[in-house]
């Protein structure tokens, strides 16, 4: 277990900026997922703490000690590549015990922790097998395996549920988040998936071009996005987004019409989310268009209304139904939060 | 019915190929197990001999010694070779270092050049070596020759493993040597299996420096059967037989290509 710091940390291939100089604290004990889409320079940042990649400048702590010159193997750190990268030669067994031989581990003490570990991830029907005989969920596991093998300072996890099917998903994504509450070891993941990032996180670090946008609790980016970027990354489905102004204490945009807290002004991003808006048979409700599509979901129905440029999605009870281009009403629920934008910057207007 | 058609047209041309290519070598064999008074007859029907191989063996002719001198040869340029071949493909592969496509260019260039340009600035140096018609020579230049070749295949084997693996194995504490000798090397023995055998053969069939550098004692076997040119003529089947000797070991080699060249080692590694 340990704190991991990027002080002032930047990566440059040549010319290109790939990680601006930005600084990070990962608490001890703490799981940090970096979220963002792909090319933000989240994994780029991961391989630096690893040591895969050289930091161009600024100094990495690990554990209080500076890291940036010592090789990976001196680092004490676990990872879960994307693509496995398991040793194609070597059977399930040897795979997870390499960690341990390369340590000198005798062969016996190696022998009983390899199986202990293959039942945590339920593997120990295979160890005798090639990683060429397994499924890709299988493969995923013996990495994970490799990783967990020992009880490193931090674990490193490059999407390590990306090539798993939906269903195995879920169930990896508990397993995970059971593991770091067993182990307690500083956690860095990344992930372009917004939901895993909410629910393994203690705290996530969106981020864009290299860029961290916003880092802070899950429920935080979630309830509070720092801007637009964030606004319309976390959620699903995301976050409305309306462009319009403010007069009179009221937004105002084609068959919207909203009380806000801002002083008046122009050039306003409103967002609310498909949880917060329910429909309603008001009369003079603040939202009003025409019923455009009807999504069932299962538990809820996503209702889209659409007046002009305004495209709202509503998330409506299972049982509703109405024909399409029927005239349709829509209100903030009660509590609901109403996020402002500025349109330029895309910041947060009561930040 | 046109498929068809076709598939006889292909089937005939291939015929016509093999035999054209296949022709010399079957006649070689033949000739190898004929009495000199059958040499020149086409004819199958003839009691076969191993009285060639015996002659080419024993005095004036000594193949023996020639076996040996090739076998040495071959053996110790692979040996030196295939080893330094694989380290500096794998520099060329993984380091991004600056000027590195221009090295390996350079590496690449030595192949440009026509042995028959060199072969006597070559025998001049070796000359005032004092190392004329010795095995050394030979090794020197046919390391010379292969080498380049060597790490450009071995290259190619090394570039196709995913990095994944490797950079997992630093990352679970080995050390870039105990990468390339647990990881690199098991992934790529194929292809490193291949490049020996292929820079064997090269070096086994070399001829026109051994031609020049040696006289006597390192004499090998594609210099030897120019020695079956006498002024009493061509003495085609005791060559024939010694031809066989060359051609045995590498057909064996390229059999032992074919099946390791099928199998590759890298599945299962990554997604």
């Amino acid at each position: 277990m340990a704190e991991v710091q990027l002080v002032d940390v930047e990566k440059r291939y040549g010319a290109f900026l790939a990680v601006p100089k930005q600084s990070l604290t990962i608490e001890e004990g703490e799981f940090l997922v970096l979220l963002g889409p792909s090319g933000c320079g989240k994994t780029t940042t991961m391989r630096m703490i690893a040591g895969l990649e050289e930091i161009t400048s600024g100094d990495l702590m690990i554990a209080g000690e500076r890291a940036n010159d010592k090789p990976p193997k001196d680092r004490d750190i676990a990872m879960v590549f994307q693509n496995y990268g398991l040793y194609p030669h070597m059977t399930v067994g040897e795979n997870i015990g390499y960690p341990l031989k390369l340590r000198g581990m005798d062969r016996k003490a190696r022998e009983t922790r390899v199986q202990e570990t293959a039942e945590k991830v339920e593997l120990q029907a295979l160890l005798k097998r090639r990683p060429s005989e397994l499924s890709g969920g299988q493969r995923q596991r013996v990495a994970l395996a490799r990783a967990i093998v020992r009880t490193p300072k931090i674990f490193l996890m490059d999407e390590p549920l990306s090539n798993l099917d939906a269903k195995l998903r879920v169930t990896m994504r508990a397993e995970l988040k059971h593991l770091h509450h067993e182990l307690g070891v500083t956690t860095v993941y990344v992930t372009h998936d917004q939901m895993e990032a909410m629910t393994l996180a203690s705290r996530v670090a969106v981020m864009k071009e290299g860029r961290i946008v916003q880092l802070d609790t899950p429920k935080k980016i979630y309830s509070e996005p720092a801007d637009l970027f964030v606004a319309g990354f976390i959620g699903s489905p995301s976050m409305n987004l309306v462009e319009g102004r403010i007069t009179g204490g009221n937004f105002e945009a084609q068959g919207v019409s909203l009380p806000v807290a801002e002083p008046d002004r122009g050039d306003v991003v409103m967002g609310i989310r498909p949880e917060d808006v329910q429909l309603t048979r008001d009369g003079d409700a603040p939202i009003s268009g025409k019923l455009y599509a009807l999504e069932l979901t299962g538990d809820s129905t996503l209702v889209t209304l659409r007046n002009g440029a305004t495209s709202i999605c509503a998330r409506g009870p299972a049982d509703f139904e109405a024909p399409i281009d029927a005239p349709c009403a829509l209100a903030p629920k009660p509590g609901a939060r109403i996020h402002l934008f500025d349109k330029k910057t895309g910041q947060r207007l009561d930040a | 019915m046109s498929k068809s058609v076709l598939w006889w047209v292909e089937r005939a041309l291939l015929l016509l190929i093999s035999t054209i290519v296949l022709f010399p070598i079957a006649w070689m064999f033949l000739t190898a197990f004929k009495r000199p008074r059958d040499a020149y007859s086409l004819s199958l029907d003839f009691s076969p001999t191993l009285a060639n191989f015996a002659t080419v063996f024993s005095d004036p002719w000594n193949l023996g010694d020639m076996v040996l001198n090739s076998v040495i040869v071959a053996t110790v340029t692979v040996l030196i070779a295939v080893p330094c071949a694989s380290l500096a493909a794998y520099s060329f592969s993984r380091f991004r270092v600056k000027g590195r496509k221009f090295l390996f260019f350079l590496i690449l260039s030595t192949q440009f050049i026509p042995a028959v340009v060199i072969v006597l600035p070559f025998f001049l140096m070796f000359r005032s070596l004092g190392l004329l018609d010795t095995r050394v020579a030979l090794i020197v230049v046919n390391l010379a020759i292969v080498t380049p070749f060597v790490i450009w295949m071995i290259k190619g084997f090394i570039d196709a493993i995913p990095t994944d693996s490797e950079e997992a194995a630093m990352i679970d504490g080995a050390s870039r040597l105990r990468v390339i000798k647990d990881i690199v090397l098991p992934m790529a023995a194929p292809g490193i299996l291949t490049s020996s055998i292929f820079c064997f053969i090269l070096t086994w069939n070399e001829f026109l420096f051994a031609l020049i550098l040696t006289r006597r004692d390192a004499v090998t076997l594609p210099v030897g059967l120019v020695s079956f040119r006498t002024e009493r003529g061509d003495l085609w089947e005791l060559m024939s037989a010694a031809g066989v000797m060359i051609t045995v070991p590498i057909f064996i080699m390229a059999l032992l290509i074919q099946k390791h060249f099928t199998r590759g080692m890298t599945a299962g590694a990554v997604k």
